[in-house]
């Protein structure tokens, strides 16, 4: 009985722990008097009036970039996933894992090696990657294409290939299959791979850092570089809209595909 | 027959000579995946071997003092064993705080089963930005957890407890302990629940079943999450520039400011290409240790 009860009182500390500085986010983001200080003093919405424009300009490039780079990743993901699970050609495993192998680099080290090659293609070409939309997008492809052929390889371990077969015997063409009973067949694994690569484009610092800059600044950029100088009590509303937004989406996510499942994906 | 009629037999299963046509399906992905991601990487590793040319310029002989300087020099040493320490006070950290949760998700009959796991994964779908910015009014010298602990009279003076390496130290716990929650999940729900039962039915008290049973039982996988966690903890960027406050010289942070501020790319690039090999390293080792055919939840 204790122990249960220890064990009871020690989950409730760690959930605590885990969901602390996301709800004091929120907290402290209408708190009127000073904004480190706690409890808060007075109460007020003028940080969420005060939210300078380039947070706005931040967000709307995070949404273009993570939006091409979902897309992306899964145009890309899927024949190379089908190529890996299908094909009988030599070097098959090795390539799967070459092809999986960015998701096991530091973000930062592939950041600074992108910022450094953007240089070396400028030198080069005289067309600038760093600091445009494309730029980010090729960054964050790096981790998304990955996470689409992962997503997808696993949802293929269960195709059932009489589905086609039986598709081209009743007349269908190769491409009328694919798009039609293999495309549909995938769907789940490839929503998956795409909100994956999405959610994590919106998330990286270290690439964004070092690919964007002007104009293409990404929301967290936006916020780290902030931060780094001052903290005021717009940023703490700016994450307090972000924390809203993400429970929104969390809810929409565990309805339509399911937590557990989607994360089944990751690892 | 002879062996080289048989060696004209055609031979389905060994790859045919004519290339496979799912070849170049798989070729453009192959393609995209050597021009942002292999040549980048390359550069980088090439740029390791010079040395720099005034700031932002990179000599052009080949020179391996980089690599030295990182063997030799005490700051280069005394980085290598902060950011080791780092890695080893947050792994283990996570294994202390993330075990009971993961004993408990493994083997609660509880209804509440699926809202602790929930719980457990809903830090990760925040904005790791937002979740490390949480920390500032929490830990700071006016923050909720000093006041907390002046007010229960722990503490006489405020704690510093961000802007330093101590802050580093709790949100990188914080961003791995789901990882961790969820490795451990897996490995302690493949033991079967009768052992410990049995355990206890001899006669051995909850701690000694845990020791002698449980923990035995579950180190290959224990041990294959606390590589794991330990290469993310030393990998990552994020945690250690906001909540170190520019004070916490690790190898992440040393890398980013050779390559925004004091613009000494090679240098920067030995470090980069030594956390890569780090990274590398660690997580071959986790895959090798981890029991066959274990997948994470």
């Amino acid at each position: 009985m204790i122990r249960w009860l220890a064990l009871r009182a020690t989950l409730f500390l760690v959930f605590a722990f885990l969901l602390a500085p996301v709800c004091i986010v929120v907290i402290v983001s209408f708190n009127g008097g000073p904004i480190l200080s706690f409890p808060p003093t007075s109460f007020t919405t003028q940080w969420y009036a005060l939210i300078k424009p380039s947070f706005y300009s931040a967000l709307y490039v995070s949404l273009i970039v993570a939006t091409c780079t979902a897309l992306l990743s899964v145009a890309f993901g899927l024949p190379a996933a089908l190529a890996l699970s299908r094909g009988r050609f030599f070097g098959r495993d090795a390539l799967n894992a070459i092809l999986l192998s960015p998701l096991v680099v530091p973000a930062l080290v592939t950041g600074v090696a992108l910022y450094q090659y953007s240089l070396s293609f400028w030198d080069l070409t005289h067309i600038a990657l760093g600091g445009t939309l494309i730029g980010l997008i090729v960054g964050h492809l790096t981790f998304g294409v990955p996470f689409g052929i992962r997503a997808i390889l696993a949802g293929h371990a269960n195709f059932e290939p009489a589905l086609e077969e039986a598709a081209l015997n009743l007349g269908a063409t190769p491409l009328q299959t694919f798009w039609r009973v293999t495309v549909p067949i995938l769907r789940p694994s490839i929503v998956a791979g795409g909100i994956f690569a999405f959610v994590m484009s919106l998330d990286d610092v270290p690439i964004a850092l070092f690919m964007g800059g002007g104009d293409a600044t990404t929301l967290p950029v936006q916020i780290f570089t902030t931060v780094e100088f001052d903290f005021g009590g717009d940023v703490m509303a700016v994450a307090a809209l972000i924390v809203g937004a993400s429970a929104v989406l969390m809810l929409l996510l565990d309805r339509l595909i399911g937590l557990e499942q989607l994360f089944g994906a990751r690892q | 027959m002879s062996t080289t009629d048989l060696e004209r037999l055609p031979r389905p299963d060994r790859p045919r000579r004519h290339a496979d046509p799912w070849l170049w399906i798989l070729l453009p992905t192959l393609a995209v995946f050597g021009l942002i991601f292999a040549a980048p990487l390359a550069d980088l590793i090439l740029l390791s071997f010079h040395h720099m040319a005034g700031p932002a310029q990179v000599d052009a002989a080949f020179t391996l003092a980089n690599y030295r300087a990182f063997v030799t020099d005490p700051f280069y040493l005394e980085m290598l064993l902060r950011t080791c320490g780092l890695g080893m006070l947050v792994t283990l950290g996570c294994l202390v705080v993330g075990y009971p949760v993961a004993y408990f998700l493994a083997r609660t009959p509880s209804r509440w089963r699926g809202f602790a796991l929930f719980l457990v994964i809903s830090p990760l779908l925040v904005s790791a930005i937002v979740r490390n910015i949480g920390w500032f009014p929490l830990l700071s010298q006016s923050g909720a957890v000093n006041w907390l602990l002046l007010k229960l009279g722990l503490i006489a003076a405020p704690l510093s407890l961000i802007n330093n390496f101590t802050g580093v130290v709790i949100g990188l716990i914080h961003a791995l302990l789901p990882f961790m929650i969820l490795t451990l999940t897996t490995v302690i729900q493949r033991i079967e629940g009768d052992l410990e039962e049995a355990a206890a039915n001899l006669g051995a008290g909850p701690l000694q079943a845990f020791w002698r049973v449980l923990l035995p039982l579950s180190l290959p996988g224990v041990v294959s999450g606390l590589l794991l966690v330990f290469a993310m903890a030393i990998s990552a960027y994020t945690t250690p520039a906001i909540l170190g406050g520019n004070r916490v010289l690790v190898m992440a942070t040393y890398i980013a400011q050779q390559f925004r501020s004091v613009l000494n790319y090679p240098a920067g690039g030995t470090a980069a290409a030594l956390l890569l090999l780090f990274a590398i390293v660690l997580t071959v080792l986790a895959l090798q240790v981890r029991p066959a055919g274990e997948r994470t939840p």
